[in-house]
């Protein structure tokens, strides 16, 4: 194999030969398999052989990244990426990137995993838990990640790191309107059961039986943890500095307010053992686990250097150059157990998936996404039949203001479209959840 | 060119090692773009991406690999991988591609200002212009984002059935978002711009007019709107919203790889079944189309990226549901031949099948004789949120821009507008089409990976009678 690390370091050291203050070179290694299945049967599998990278350069607070895909010509490649920065214009905002170096915890990924070959069997033991319980059709996807980066800054960093994850969703359907679904995240080859998420979609599916129109209103509503997942992207995903001043975020000027209910407290932690762990951020920053609410009240933007220059603050280890995030959440769990949120509802909803959320207003947090998969009626604590058609519409703050219970069973979950990075998540009970339907 | 003799070794040694059926794609995506917000350039990203994508069918059974390196030692891997990973997996039922002719092409889109000319200081400058035109109108505008990207695309497909086609697009993008504030009160807007061409897009979009218009529209909400009437009325819809449904509740459920479950998993199924052609989902009046062939449209092509050749599609047409979307791989299980809407965002992903330009086809009423017959309704102009269900049924659209009418006049501004209804309900109730024709670009979301792709998506003016409003 060539040496990455090596190219990344010249790549860097031959930016600020050119006159650039601050460089970042990340080379990357894809070696990501996938299969896709519909209808019980694989439709095609997928796999990936690329090794790119980017550089960032600023000269002068003139930001350029480029991407690099034939490291022959490295050398022409950041020869023409200060070139192009001394022709931008100024980022007077610009703060820098973190000056290093750093230590970083040891992480090692499963070479059970990125030695995996073939995920045929795994896939079909998803299909067939998802049958067993119930379903006639399935559809969904397997992920074997692997993707490995050698980071060189300009800040005395020079760093590596590996990541390989197994990831598997399945949606198990008896008809168009009986659905469920189900996810599987997994760091470790050992802990990965593909099964789990067919049999829960399943059970979901198979639960649904000829749901019926539902009605608008206002709902005491038990979230399972996909769609939970969705609601917690809504804040982690808009706690980003860069969607907070670019008005993309419901957050702006509520550092140190409350923002949902004291039940309520979310960590930015890349630490932690999920599919999103990783040593250290874009710029090389240990990654730190970040509190971003704490029992109701924000307490933080997300950050890479520069934005927290303009904020006043410390990185929190989130970079992104340009737009700092979150690369794993986790929503700290409650008190009770899934049985006893239900038990708490004495007519109201159980949702388990949704999709498509879109805001009316980013700014004020008005906002409307549409369940799918299994609805079901809750009635003096018990399921009592499913619905479809109905349409969440509400204020994404104002839903987790209204948040008043979680419960002691998490799941990590990750979902195409919807929940952006893996997030452990429990179960959660909000009061009074507007729904809306079409009229006609 | 190196590459295709890459493309063309790739698919020769797919052969050897028992695929049915080979194709490759190579690919050179050579990207300029910036983000603009609140006046600051946040970065300049310039990018020369380039691969090659292998797909083949052996067996039954379907197999895709990709690489960036493009030397004969890492296609070969490449196909190799492709090949074994397809041949691991067997299938109750085979895949199969319909028969199509193979083709010989060499297609390019005409840049009347070529984009590989313009310096970047130019192309900064032409948004700082607007930038600073749109801070000079004093509307209080504090998010201010503009997003600008250019994307000179050359590709090379061929198959083992002998096409080699060669292609050029250079495509240009402006994405603005604005947020407006009066004593505490907010509007938002989006807008989303898309060519094929050259420089020249910047005139022929009249982005300076259109988003000084915007903020305007974005003021006067704030200052003049009131609350939207509840109720059943009228609606005249402008085009962003004839688009938004045609792209919605039309293109979307008309995809036939989403017609037989392959993307239930991801962006869903459709209300529509195989069988469902010639069913009634709207009145006589509405005809929506999908076309590829659209002069200087985001999504123009001559060629999907199956080397079909590309056509107008009449999805919905006199109110039936006409056609669905179709690659070679739905056409031969729904035995009909594929109709040019294979396309993928990157050499390093599989061609599904997508919309391309998706509109309500024109008719002959004005705006003005439209409104003539209106007693009381809402002319929602433009749109914010919106969303569907993933069988495509339930849809609903919040204006941005919206205004009473009165006995056939436009009068006050009214806020948050909202159409929430099924699919049929919504293009049922059309009963006058507009000759005007307005497009917007958008990327359209589907497949795992996420493939966001150019889209386009318009109409003209259409009034829909008796919709319930809130």
């Amino acid at each position: 194999m060539e040496d990455y690390a090596g190219v990344s370091e010249r790549m860097v050291k031959k930016a600020t030969a050119l006159g650039a203050q601050d460089a970042v070179a990340d080379i990357y290694l894809n070696r990501n398999y996938q299969v896709r299945f519909s209808q019980n049967q694989v439709d095609i599998s997928n796999k990936w052989r690329n090794i790119a990278g980017w550089l960032f350069v600023a000269v002068d607070r003139r930001l350029v990244f480029t991407e690099i895909n034939d490291f022959s010509r490295a050398d022409k490649v950041v020869e023409n990426t200060v070139k192009v920065a001394r022709r931008s214009q100024e980022n007077p905002e610009y703060g820098g990137i973190a000056a290093g170096p750093f230590r970083y915890r040891a992480s090692k990924p499963d070479r059970k995993i990125t030695e995996l070959e073939d995920g045929g069997d795994l896939v079909q033991a998803g299909i067939q838990a998802a049958v067993k319980a119930g379903a006639k059709e399935t559809a969904g996807v397997f992920w074997r990640y692997d993707e490995e980066h050698f980071l060189h800054t300009s800040g005395g960093v020079s760093a590596t790191r590996r990541g390989a994850n197994l990831y598997f969703s399945l949606r198990a359907l008896r008809s168009l309107e009986e659905s469920g679904h189900g996810v599987e995240c997994a760091t470790r080859f050992a802990d990965f059961h593909p099964e789990r998420a067919g049999e829960k979609a399943g059970e979901i599916a198979k639960a649904v039986k000829k749901p019926g129109k539902g009605e608008a209103g206002k709902y005491d509503v038990v979230f399972d943890t996909l769609f939970l997942g969705s609601m917690i992207d809504q804040i982690g995903g808009r706690a980003g500095a860069f969607e907070v001043r670019a008005g993309l975020s419901p957050l702006k000027d509520k550092v140190g307010k409350p923002i949902a209910s004291d039940i309520v407290t979310l960590y930015d932690d890349s630490t932690a053992n999920t599919m999103g762990a990783r040593p250290f951020d874009d710029e090389g920053v240990p990654s730190q686990r970040n509190v971003i609410v704490e029992r109701g009240v924000l307490k933080t933007y997300l950050h890479n250097t520069s934005t927290a220059k303009l904020f006043s603050t410390r990185t929190t280890a989130n970079a992104g150059l340009v737009a700092p995030g979150s690369n794993a959440l986790v929503l700290e769990p409650g008190d009770h157990t899934k049985e006893e949120l239900f038990e708490q509802v004495r007519d109201g909803l159980y949702v388990t998936n949704t999709w498509y959320t879109r805001y009316q207003s980013y700014v004020t947090g008005d906002f409307s996404t549409i369940p799918r998969d299994g609805i079901f009626r809750i009635k003096n604590g018990k399921i009592a039949g499913s619905v479809k058609d109905i349409r969440l519409t509400d204020n994404i703050l104002g839903l987790w203001q209204r948040m008043e219970a979680l419960s002691k069973e998490t799941q990590e979950v990750m979902w195409w479209g919807e929940v952006h990075v893996p997030t452990i998540v429990p179960y959660g009970l909000a009061r009074q959840v507007g729904f809306t339907r079409s009229s006609m | 060119m190196a590459d295709r003799d890459m493309a063309d070794f790739a698919v020769e040694h797919a052969g050897k090692q028992g695929a049915q059926y080979a194709e490759a794609r190579v690919e050179n995506h050579s990207t300029e773009s910036f983000i603009l917000k609140n006046g600051v350039l946040d970065a300049l990203s310039v990018s020369d991406d380039f691969g090659i994508g292998v797909r083949v069918l052996v067996g039954g059974s379907l197999g895709f690999a990709a690489t960036n390196r493009l030397t004969k030692d890492e296609v070969r891997a490449t196909v190799d991988d492709a090949v074994r990973i397809a041949k691991a997996v067997k299938r109750r039922t085979p895949i199969e591609f319909v028969q199509e002719k193979a083709v010989k092409a060499d297609w390019k889109v005409r840049e009347r200002k070529k984009v590989a000319d313009v310096d970047i200081e130019d192309k900064l400058e032409a948004v700082l212009q607007i930038e600073r035109e749109l801070v000079d109108t004093k509307i209080p505008l504090p998010a201010r984002f503009f997003q600008a990207s250019t994307n000179r695309l050359k590709k090379y497909f061929t198959n083992s059935e002998g096409s080699k086609i060669t292609s050029y697009s250079p495509r240009i993008r402006l994405y603005y978002f604005l947020t407006a504030v009066k004593d505490g009160d907010v509007e938002q807007t989006y807008r989303n711009y898309g060519w094929s061409g050259g420089w020249e897009a910047l005139e022929e979009w009249d982005a300076l007019n259109k988003v000084l218009a915007e903020a305007r529209s974005l003021e006067k909400s704030l200052k003049e709107g009131k609350k939207s009437p509840e109720g059943k009325w009228d609606l005249i819809c402008g085009p962003q919203v004839s688009g938004i449904a045609s792209h919605e509740s039309c293109g979307h459920p008309t995809e036939a790889d989403r017609i037989l479950g392959r993307e239930a998993s991801q962006a869903g199924k459709s209300f529509i079944t195989p069988d469902m052609i010639g069913e009634k989902v709207g009145s006589p009046e509405v005809n929506v189309c999908d076309d590829p062939t659209l002069k200087n449209a985001i999504a123009y092509y001559e060629y999907d990226d199956e080397g079909v050749k590309a056509r107008r599609r009449y999805l919905y047409k006199e109110g039936k549901i006409h056609e669905f979307l179709q690659n070679r791989e739905t056409a031969a299980k729904l035995q009909t031949r594929s109709n040019g809407a294979a396309r993928a965002t990157t050499y390093a992903v599989e061609a599904i099948p997508r919309m391309a330009n998706t509109f309500v086809e024109p008719k002959d009423w004005s705006l003005e004789e439209m409104l003539e017959d209106v007693k009381r309704g809402i002319y929602m102009k433009s749109f914010m949120e919106w969303n569907i269900d993933d069988k495509r049924y339930n849809q609903k659209y919040v204006g941005r821009e919206a205004y009473l009418i009165e006995d056939g006049e436009v009068t006050a501004p009214v806020r948050k507008t909202v159409l929430e209804l099924t699919t049929p309900a919504f293009w049922s109730a059309v009963d006058a089409v507009g000759k005007d024709l307005e497009f917007e670009a958008g990327f359209c979301g589907k497949s795992d990976p996420m493939q966001a792709l150019d889209a386009s998506m318009g109409g003209p003016h259409m009034r829909l009678r008796d919709v319930y409003l809130r």
